[in-house]
């Protein structure tokens, strides 16, 4: 029996603002426009959304919806504190609220002044997920994610010979990819050199290891499939969504096996959810926080075999044109840090056939994920609908 | 009009705000000992300290002395001060340790070269008073 959520939702509406580092505008209004920009892209009115998620904590909350949308009548208000697994994750809450009839639309959407406004480690200090590493890791100098997830991309380099090579491989290939989308921070190429001789940030990781910290937003709008038919734009159906918890998931520290994300449990569900495996994906928008990151979860997704992921990167696989083209927009690393959400739009975007010159030929089933706080993960898999 | 530049406060050493739960473990830092929490229900060690159980799901627990040996798990050179308390200390080592007693432990790894570090490398936890009412763990070779 298929499952009861598979196909009932679709995203109906993408908009995002420009990424840059520096501006004027307020987390909030970025938010905003980007949040009137997805509505527009959907053919809705703001008056037609009647449920909202937005990315906690940091950004609008669901007051401002109503005081900046005008929303006559607001029926669902839910925040999903995953950090980076937030935007995915929120994708099937969501498809449950459309798919019962709870909602009709929902508005999923992000805005933040990564840039201009507080950086990483004073935005975490909110963050009840990082009690437990602000008690007892931050005084002994352990806080930033670059820190904590660095002992991690440690082990697995110690265990399978994973190297800084394939690590430089994810930056300068995602890196081509931004140069392709225009709507990018980071807009001239990077080399395997380059990504060398980068400055050493938490070993192994180097600054080209890191994603951006810039200033933007984005959004999307969930409807139901059937509704979302007869909306502006070609359908693309939610076939899979899960997120996932780790074991210890406030404490890598304690987690039994450090390099187990909450991704290990979620995509099995997702897959099963669309019948469908790793194999039949024609690319693949991957959370990237940090280069390895990506190499980790392409494991953990089944694309290749527990400490594989090192060589499974190299050859062209990852690139447009290749096996399995990876984050076509220039992702966290390279195009702009909102959480993800600019991944949701991307895989959107390239399922409608309107990715530019990043466009993967004939693009019809493709996979997202999330990955955040300190391990949590989430995953959607997304069709061309007929 | 010119006026005096003003120095810039000191940063401040993030410090552990304890819980109930976890003053006891802050509490035997304190007194150089390092005490783990042992559920009363089923025997087992568990850390961070929490007040229930998972695995018989008792909310009695006792702390107790545990051994301070261990091997390392897995670590990291901090060399970018995200707080800029640590500017003055990087590059220093943060190193995960499989402690003997069970659990694991994340601290400062000190008087070992970073280059010779393996997985499996025998260290030990020793206790650094930083103000009156709190001692951080380190580690050193073993």
């Amino acid at each position: 029996m298929s499952h009861p959520l598979r196909e009932k939702a679709a995203i109906s509406g993408i908009g995002e603002t420009a990424y840059t580092r520096g501006t004027p505008k307020s987390g909030l209004a970025l938010q905003m426009e980007a949040s009137l920009a997805a509505i527009a892209d959907a053919g809705l009115s703001p008056r037609d959304i009647d449920g909202v998620v937005p990315y906690f904590p940091g950004g609008g909350i669901a007051e401002d919806f109503v005081a900046n949308l005008g929303l006559p009548d607001l029926a669902l208000s839910v925040f999903v504190p995953m950090g980076g697994a937030t935007c995915v994750a929120a994708i099937q809450t969501a498809a449950m609220a459309v798919a019962t009839g709870v909602c009709r639309n929902v508005l999923i959407s992000v805005g933040r002044t990564g840039y201009s406004g507080a950086r990483v480690s004073s935005r975490l200090q909110q963050f009840p997920q990082f009690a437990l590493t602000a008690e007892h890791e931050a005084p002994i100098g352990l806080f930033a994610p670059a820190q904590l997830y660095a002992q991690g991309a440690r082990r697995h380099m110690e265990l399978y010979g994973t190297t800084p090579r394939h690590m430089a491989e994810i930056a300068v290939v995602t890196r081509e990819h931004a140069i392709l989308n225009g709507n990018v921070v980071m807009n001239k190429p990077l080399t395997v050199e380059e990504h060398h001789a980068s400055r050493m940030i938490s070993d192994p990781f180097r600054l080209f290891d890191c994603s951006l910290e810039s200033d933007g937003g984005a959004a999307v709008v969930i409807s139901a499939a059937d509704r979302a038919r007869d909306l502006a734009r070609p359908l693309v159906t939610i076939m899979g969504v899960a997120e996932g918890h780790p074991e210890s998931p406030a404490a890598i520290s304690q987690r039994p096996d450090i390099l187990e994300f909450g991704l290990t449990r979620a995509a099995p569900r997702a897959f099963a959810m669309a019948g469908v495996g790793p194999k039949d994906m024609d690319l693949a928008e991957i959370y990237d926080c940090f280069t390895f990151t990506v190499l980790r979860q392409l494991e953990i997704l089944g694309f290749c075999k527990d400490g594989e992921g090192g060589p499974f990167v190299m050859d062209g696989r990852i690139r447009l044109g290749g096996e399995l083209p990876i984050n076509t927009h220039g992702g966290l690393l390279s195009q702009g840090h909102v959480v993800g959400l600019n991944h949701v739009i991307e895989l959107t975007r390239q399922l409608r056939r309107d990715a530019g010159k990043a466009q993967v030929k004939d693009a019809e089933l493709g996979l997202v994920t999330g990955y955040g706080d300190l391990g949590d993960g989430s995953i959607a898999i997304l069709r061309r609908a007929a | 009009m010119s006026t005096a530049p003003i120095a810039a406060p000191a940063p401040e050493r993030p410090l552990p705000t304890p819980t109930r739960e976890s003053q006891p473990y802050w509490d035997g830092l304190r007194e150089g000992r390092f005490l783990l929490q042992y559920c009363s229900g089923c025997g087992k060690v568990r850390h961070y300290p929490r007040p229930v159980c998972p695995h018989c799901f008792s909310m009695e627990s006792t702390f107790r002395e545990a051994p301070t040996g261990g091997a390392i798990h897995s670590w990291t050179v901090c060399h970018h001060p995200f707080n800029f308390y640590f500017k003055a200390s990087v590059p220093y080592i943060v190193a995960l340790v499989d402690m003997d007693a069970g659990v694991r432990v994340n601290a400062q790894l000190r008087g070992v070269a970073p280059d010779s570090l393996k997985i499996g490398q025998r260290v030990k936890l020793a206790f650094e008073p930083v103000n009156e009412q709190v001692t951080l763990p380190f580690f050193v070779a073993e």
